[in-house]
């Protein structure tokens, strides 16, 4: 390591050094990407135009010159009373579409009462435990005039979804005008290495029956209603790279759309109203490449295997987080350039809706000033960066595009790797998907140790804990919000007539026992005052089934 | 000093973050240390007796919903309780002021993200070898 080498072997050793030529999922870069990188490349076959097969340029024919992503906002915290307030204040400002977050227990299916939530009240979101707390949510609105998002999964999804339904009814809104979205996804939504945490609460073939039921409520009676958003975000998170993410993401979709299409419905009409929620990380082109590759990927899929003949069924549309497992607690204010390299990937991939991390991701839940600062960079990018006045600006370009196909071909690889095993839910159920994350995360932090990956402020350009910046955090009152609703749960049990409530509940018992799509009686429960605790007491119990 | 030292890795309440101690659990693994892993959401008694039950050196605890304070009172209630002097360690999305109460509360350590693994192993063996000592 001593000595004076040659010039030309100090430039290559100090470039090796610092770099490694591949991308984040092991891809080789080369030096340089000329026209014999793409052979036989047909820009009308390969790429076709915006909003038209394959839709590798986009999935609308205007794309952003049209109209700019969404930048949706998350809200949900407290009671549904404080979020409603938030969301109204945030409407007054422009604002028409929110991402709901849901706290834990509600998550499972939990009453903000039962022991199993204390501590976890109103934390990470807000608590519905009554077809009250859903009219309070939509006090000031109609279900068809703004659009929630529920970050929601079955078990609990169906029963959201009856309160949706059941609000819409006493507000005279007809089913079809309903808008919003039911995130609906069984297996991804919680965070982490999913197997035990989907099987813990509830079994995992009821949670499928449930996901079904939905599709299947929501295809039928509310047109308007996106029925499912398979989230890649919460699997890329736990550390697999962006070859699994889309293959594991794409997969499980695949794998759903199967299971509704043997309940009878229309591969022509149900797709529709699929969508994605996926991550954005920071390996810039490998991620430009992801978006258009699955995009690509799922359009030849919908046409070619599922026989799709409704070119809105090919159509790929997703909303973006950026990757919060990128993100430092040291030297926090570099995340906003990290949230902003990610956002811009995301819009050079074609995102249809964005979300930034806040830059104090790593220090507690976001603040209302991390919050607007996340907002900023989007609007910097939107109206200040001049990337959004032409299409697919990276479309032709040597490198995107052989990295498009590359990306394309490894997700098809893994995917035919996946169909192999029995398809993605038997590959989770097998815990084969557990094990591939487990590999990822221990990759990862090798990666860190050894210094093979930069981590600027962890592994590398650190600086003393006492020259960091100190950080206002987002304090959460998790007993009071918790004693505040056992309080409010204890007066609606008490106010409600117990003929009523004992017989909705022998009426889900006996509903699922007999097949039935749970939904409709999910809203005969509901509008009878049972809470959605005792919903999901009623299903374990007609599967005979409890885990306490 | 770290050959068959045993430690208990748990996550508690309803969180499902797992990555952490996912890697947390490798890293005192390649250091020597016997992980006994239990899973997710697990209460304070649960953890309590399967420490008596193996024998455990220490304890490690982690954290990303917001749950830290209620959860690691009642664990640390529980060990006091038992007259036990388990070291519990507690990692993960803690902010500043929580951190310091945590360890006010008694808490061994708090192991934040960004921790390098040679850290991680540095400060289990640091305190495990303090409290042998």
């Amino acid at each position: 390591m001593s000595g004076q080498p040659t010039s030309s072997r100090a430039e290559s050793a100090r470039d090796h050094e610092e770099q490694i030529f591949e991308t984040g999922a092991g891809l080789e870069i080369r030096d340089l990407y000329r026209p014999d990188d793409i052979p036989g490349f047909d820009a009308a076959r390969d790429l076709g135009e915006p909003g038209a097969y394959p839709f590798t340029r986009g999935p609308y024919p205007g794309m952003y010159r049209e109209r700019i992503w969404t930048r949706r906002f998350q809200v949900g915290f407290g009671s549904p009373r404080e979020t409603n307030e938030r969301i109204k204040y945030l409407h007054a400002h422009g604002a028409n579409g929110f991402v709901i977050t849901i706290d834990l227990p509600t998550s499972y299916g939990f009453d903000s009462d039962d022991p199993v939530s204390e501590g976890e009240v109103g934390v990470t979101g807000v608590p519905i435990s009554t077809l009250e707390d859903m009219e309070t949510l939509y006090d000031g609105f109609g279900p068809d005039s703004v659009s929630y998002a529920l970050s929601i999964r079955p078990p609990v999804s169906s029963v959201t979804l009856a309160m949706l339904a059941s609000v819409a009814q006493r507000r005279d809104v007809p089913f079809e005008k309903v808008i919003g979205t039911q995130q609906n996804d069984p297996f991804y939504q919680m965070s982490g290495g999913p197997l035990q945490t989907i099987t813990q609460f509830f079994p995992l073939e009821g949670t499928l029956r449930l996901c079904i039921d939905n599709i299947e409520f929501i295809s039928k009676n509310m047109p308007r209603l996106n029925w499912m958003v398979t989230n890649g975000y919460n699997l890329r998170e736990t550390g697999v790279n962006a070859i699994q993410d889309g293959a594991f993401t794409l997969g499980h979709a695949f794998d759903i759309f199967r299971r509704a299409r043997e309940r009878g419905l229309d591969i022509d009409l149900f797709p529709r109203r699929a969508s994605f929620f996926l991550s954005c990380s920071i390996d810039f082109f490998e991620e430009i490449a992801k978006f258009r590759a699955m995009r690509r990927l799922y359009a030849k899929t919908m046409r070619e295997e599922f026989g799709a003949g409704n070119p809105e069924c090919w159509r790929l549309r997703f909303s973006v987080q950026s990757a919060g497992n990128t993100l430092t607690r040291q030297q926090p204010e570099v995340n906003i350039i990290r949230a902003s390299v990610e956002a811009m990937a995301a819009v050079f991939g074609g995102a249809q809706s964005i979300h930034l991390c806040s830059y104090d991701e790593a220090h507690g839940l976001p603040t209302e000033e991390s919050s607007r600062i996340a907002l900023r960079t989007q609007q910097v990018i939107a109206y200040e960066s001049g990337i959004t006045k032409t299409i697919d600006p990276l479309g032709g370009s040597y490198y995107v595009e052989t990295l498009t196909n590359q990306m394309e071909q490894a997700i098809r690889d893994k995917l035919r790797e996946i169909d192999e095993r029995g398809g993605m839910i038997e590959c989770i159920r097998a815990g084969w998907l557990e094990s591939q994350i487990n590999d990822e995360r221990i990759r990862n932090q090798n990666d860190l140790d050894t210094q093979r990956r930069t981590l600027t402020g962890v592994n590398r350009f650190q600086i003393p804990p006492e020259q960091e910046t100190p950080l206002k955090i987002h304090r959460i009152q998790a007993e009071q919000w918790g004693a505040r609703r056992a309080e409010y749960l204890r007066e609606y049990r008490a106010s409600r007539d117990p003929g009523k409530w004992a017989d909705a509940m022998a009426r889900l018992e006996a509903g699922w026992k007999n097949g039935e799509n749970m939904v409709p009686l999910l809203m005969d429960a509901v509008q009878n005052k049972v809470t959605m605790g005792e919903c999901h007491e009623a299903m374990r119990n007609a599967q005979n089934w409890s885990f306490r | 000093m770290t050959a068959h030292k045993r430690i208990l890795l748990a996550k508690m309440g309803l969180d499902c973050h797992d990555t952490g101690i996912i890697t947390v659990a490798s890293a005192l693994r390649d250091a020597g240390y016997e992980v006994i892993y239990i899973g997710l959401h697990n209460q304070a008694d649960q953890v309590v007796k399967v420490a008596i039950e193996e024998d455990v050196d220490a304890i490690g605890i982690s954290f990303l919903s917001g749950q830290h304070m209620t959860q690691m009172r009642r664990l640390l209630e529980r060990i006091r309780e038992r007259g036990l002097s388990i070291p519990v360690f507690c990692g993960g999305v803690i902010p500043d002021d929580d951190a310091q109460a945590l360890k006010l509360m008694g808490a061994a350590e708090v192991v934040l993200p960004g921790t390098l693994s040679p850290e991680v192993v540095r400060l289990v063996d640091g305190t495990i070898n303090r409290m042998a000592a």
